[in-house]
């Protein structure tokens, strides 16, 4: 374990809320206190369910979203403090790709010109610079110079997710926030785009922060993992231990829940397969967020488990995380009463 | 309908389905592109069996030819589709129409588009049993309901008079499955039925899928490309490449050790059976546009290609396995566990 003060982490979320306003003048608390570092040259990855705020926490870390309360600070600086022009540029460090390879792209803009326009726009460089500087891109992501003069709609999804990746390189950023960006793409074209993240990672000392609801995605590029449910970050810690050991009974069941391409002799024999489905945002549960859906649940869960050490480096947010071993046996039978039964 | 049965004596392994030489084009004239080539295969009464190849291999057009639910006018195809001993390119449109249902059901990809956000979710399964079954819309209904009840929707009554814009992605792939099952088919065919979901829904889909074929001997034909889904709900697999069929056997076997290089590939690529942070081994290239190759279609791509991958590649079979490729027995391909 390497001492958390030994270098400035490049992201420190402390206590983040992102609240958004919604019908009948509820609040939908997206993100609700949320405290993370991510040290340089580093990734964090974070699975979680549909809606339990991954893509706003990831949008806040770049400055995309404006915090509600709490802060998120870039190397010790709080963007949204800033002045107007410094925050234009600051921002430029921290960058996003996206799932949809076509969203980010301009269609009446050569793949050459999207490339360049983040250049353009920062305006640093003279004009034959960039262009060189666009061309490099590319074939650093693996695609001839060629492809430069193309439209979008005449390369691949595979093509256009590198395109995107070129683009947010191009004004060497400090983070990239990976939204789901392997979520649309066959095995094989997945595989060589991870490849391409983790061979940039090497030789620009990126730091990634990546979403992804793929566990095997996330569990192959990540240093660190945080889980995510109803807004509140419920586990963290190291990828590798994380995966081995989980804490928090909702890690269990989704770790546990991962298709998994063995014969049968060799798969993870216990599946706790959740019952009902994931509360609304709107109106998330009292005390434990996970208690409805849980089969650990007791009395003590109507208050509010916080995120506490449970193993060196491993945090999780369950009053019972630290029993080590949950009574598996009578997990299956209580929260097999799910689908169909 | 009886008329049309071929009521041969049947052996006791009747099949539920055979697929002899099935090809499916779409387009006319010099335009014309072939998604499936000189497909055959079968499928078993009860049986589990899982289609697995990349994007554009014609996994799609397959399941819906099986339907005859294919563009009428822009495609074509050939080939002998056998259901329940019914020759299904005899049939009249209306005769497929009752076929579709009670003998073969399909859910497809996308959950939000097949539902209609008009009527409310409990009327659709409703119409579904009144154009099967000679019942009274009471009766529909009750059965509407027990349908929902049987894909573990609580409060079935109230979630009848609900819309599919009101549900979640899992409850309303639950309320196509409740549709699909509404007519008790013998085949269900589920084309990508979790991709859109989260891994502890898509759990709870499968379960349901399997119970239910369990308990209803329903087979189940699972189209996904995803390895690890086929390893949980199948017991045979079948991959497909460029439009054919390249290797087929027991789900376990196929994991692992793959008689096609192809397989072999897939199965590597996937992150979580590398070292964390390591090289994945992607299958370099891409699926070929247009399917047009003498010889191996998947040559371009296979590092282990030799002088004779360039001639036909028939089927060849090893045990209870088969694949397309010439190198089937000198090769030692990595599986699952390699
Ligand atoms: N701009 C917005 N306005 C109102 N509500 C929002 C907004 N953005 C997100 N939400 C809501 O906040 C919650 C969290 O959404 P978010 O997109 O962060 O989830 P997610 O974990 O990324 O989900 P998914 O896996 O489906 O992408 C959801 O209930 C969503 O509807
Ligand atoms: N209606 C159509 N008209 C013309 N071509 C079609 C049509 N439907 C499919 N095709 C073509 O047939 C081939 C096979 O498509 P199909 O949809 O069966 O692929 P798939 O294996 O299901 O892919 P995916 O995993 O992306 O769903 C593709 O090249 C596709 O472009
Ligand atoms: S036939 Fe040749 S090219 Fe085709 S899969 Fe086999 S070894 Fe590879
Ligand atoms: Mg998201
Ligand atoms: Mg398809």
């Amino acid at each position: 374990m390497t001492d958390v003060h030994e270098t400035q982490p490049l992201i420190d979320v402390q206590n983040l809320h992102v609240h958004f306003p919604a019908a009948h003048r509820g609040i939908v608390k997206a993100v609700d206190g949320v405290t993370l570092r991510v040290k340089p040259g580093q990734t964090l990855g974070i699975i979680g369910e549909s809606g339990s705020g991954k893509s706003t926490l990831g949008r806040a870390l770049v400055g995309l979203v404006r915090p509600t309360s709490g802060h998120v600070l870039h190397q010790g600086v709080d963007p949204f403090a800033m002045r107007r022009g410094e925050f234009a540029s600051h921002r430029r460090d921290y960058v996003t790709v996206f799932q949809d390879p076509n969203s980010a792209l301009n269609p009446r803009m050569t793949i050459g010109a999207s490339i360049r326009e983040p250049l353009d726009i920062a305006g640093l460089l003279p004009r034959s610079q960039r262009d060189e500087r666009a061309l490099e891109l590319l074939e650093r992501v693996g695609l001839n110079r060629d492809y430069a003069s193309r439209y979008p709609h005449e390369v691949s999804g595979g093509q256009k997710q590198r395109v995107n990746i070129a683009r947010a390189l191009a004004s060497n950023p400090k983070l990239i926030v990976c939204d789901e960006v392997v979520a649309a793409l066959d095995v094989s074209i997945q595989a060589d785009i991870l490849n391409l993240f983790l061979d940039l990672q090497r030789a620009f000392n990126l730091t990634y922060v990546f979403i992804s609801h793929d566990l095997g995605v996330v569990s192959h590029v990540s240093d660190q993992i945080g889980v995510m449910y109803l807004g509140k970050l419920i586990e963290c810690g190291p990828a590798e231990q994380l995966m081995r050991d989980p804490r928090h009974p909702y890690t269990q069941a989704l770790l546990s829940a991962e298709p998994c391409a063995m014969p049968v002799a060799f798969r993870k024999k216990k599946r706790i397969i959740l019952k009902g489905e994931i509360p609304s945002p709107m109106n998330p549960p009292k005390g434990c967020r996970f208690r409805t859906r849980c089969w650990m649940a007791r009395d003590v869960c109507s208050t509010e488990p916080l995120l506490r050490e449970i193993a060196p480096g491993q945090q999780a947010a369950c009053h019972f995380a630290d029993t080590t071993g949950l009574p598996v046996g009578a997990v299956e039978t209580a929260a097999y009463v799910g689908a169909g039964a | 309908m009886a008329g049309l049965l071929n009521a041969s004596a049947e052996p006791a392994e009747r099949l539920l389905l055979d697929v002899r030489g099935l090809s499916i084009y779409f387009g006319h004239g010099p335009g014309e592109v072939c998604a499936a080539s000189d497909l055959s295969f079968s499928i078993q009464p009860g049986e589990l069996v899982g289609i697995v190849g990349e994007s554009g291999c014609g996994k799609s057009a397959t399941a819906l030819s099986l339907l005859r639910l294919l563009p009428e006018g822009s495609s074509r195809t050939t080939g002998k589709i056998i259901l329940d001993g019914i020759d299904l390119a005899a049939l009249s449109e209306s005769e497929m129409q009752k076929l579709r249902g009670r003998h073969i059901a399909m859910i497809f990809q996308e959950p939000m588009s097949a539902l209609d956000p008009v009527f409310t979710v409990g009327h659709q399964i409703s119409e579904t049993i009144r154009a099967h079954f000679n019942v009274s819309r009471k009766e529909a209904r009750e059965r509407a309901i027990e349908a929902l009840e049987a894909v573990g929707i609580a409060a079935p009554r109230q979630r009848y008079d609900e819309y599919s814009t009101q549900l979640s992605g899992g409850m309303r792939q639950r309320v196509l499955i409740a549709i699909a099952l509404s007519c008790e088919p013998k085949l269900l065919i589920a084309d990508e039925p979790t991709t859109a979901l989260d891994v502890t829904v898509q759990a709870q889909i499968i379960d349901l899928l399997l119970d239910i074929a369990s308990k209803r001997s329903m087979a189940l034909m699972f189209i996904t490309h995803d390895l690890g889904v086929v390893a949980e709900a199948c017991t045979r697999v079948l991959t497909m490449y460029a439009g054919q069929l390249v290797e087929e056997g027991k789900v376990d076997t196929v994991l692992a050790r793959p008689r096609h290089p192809y397989t072999s590939g897939l199965l590597r690529s996937l992150p979580r059976l590398s070292q964390p942070k390591s090289k994945l081994p992607a299958i370099p290239g891409r699926v070929p546009r247009v399917f047009d190759q003498t010889g191996c279609r998947f040559e371009e791509r296979c590092t282990f290609r030799i002088d004779e991958c360039a001639r036909p590649q028939p089927i060849r079979a090893i045990d209870d396995q088969k694949a397309r490729c010439c190198r089937i027995h000198d090769l030692h391909l990595s599986g699952a566990m390699s």
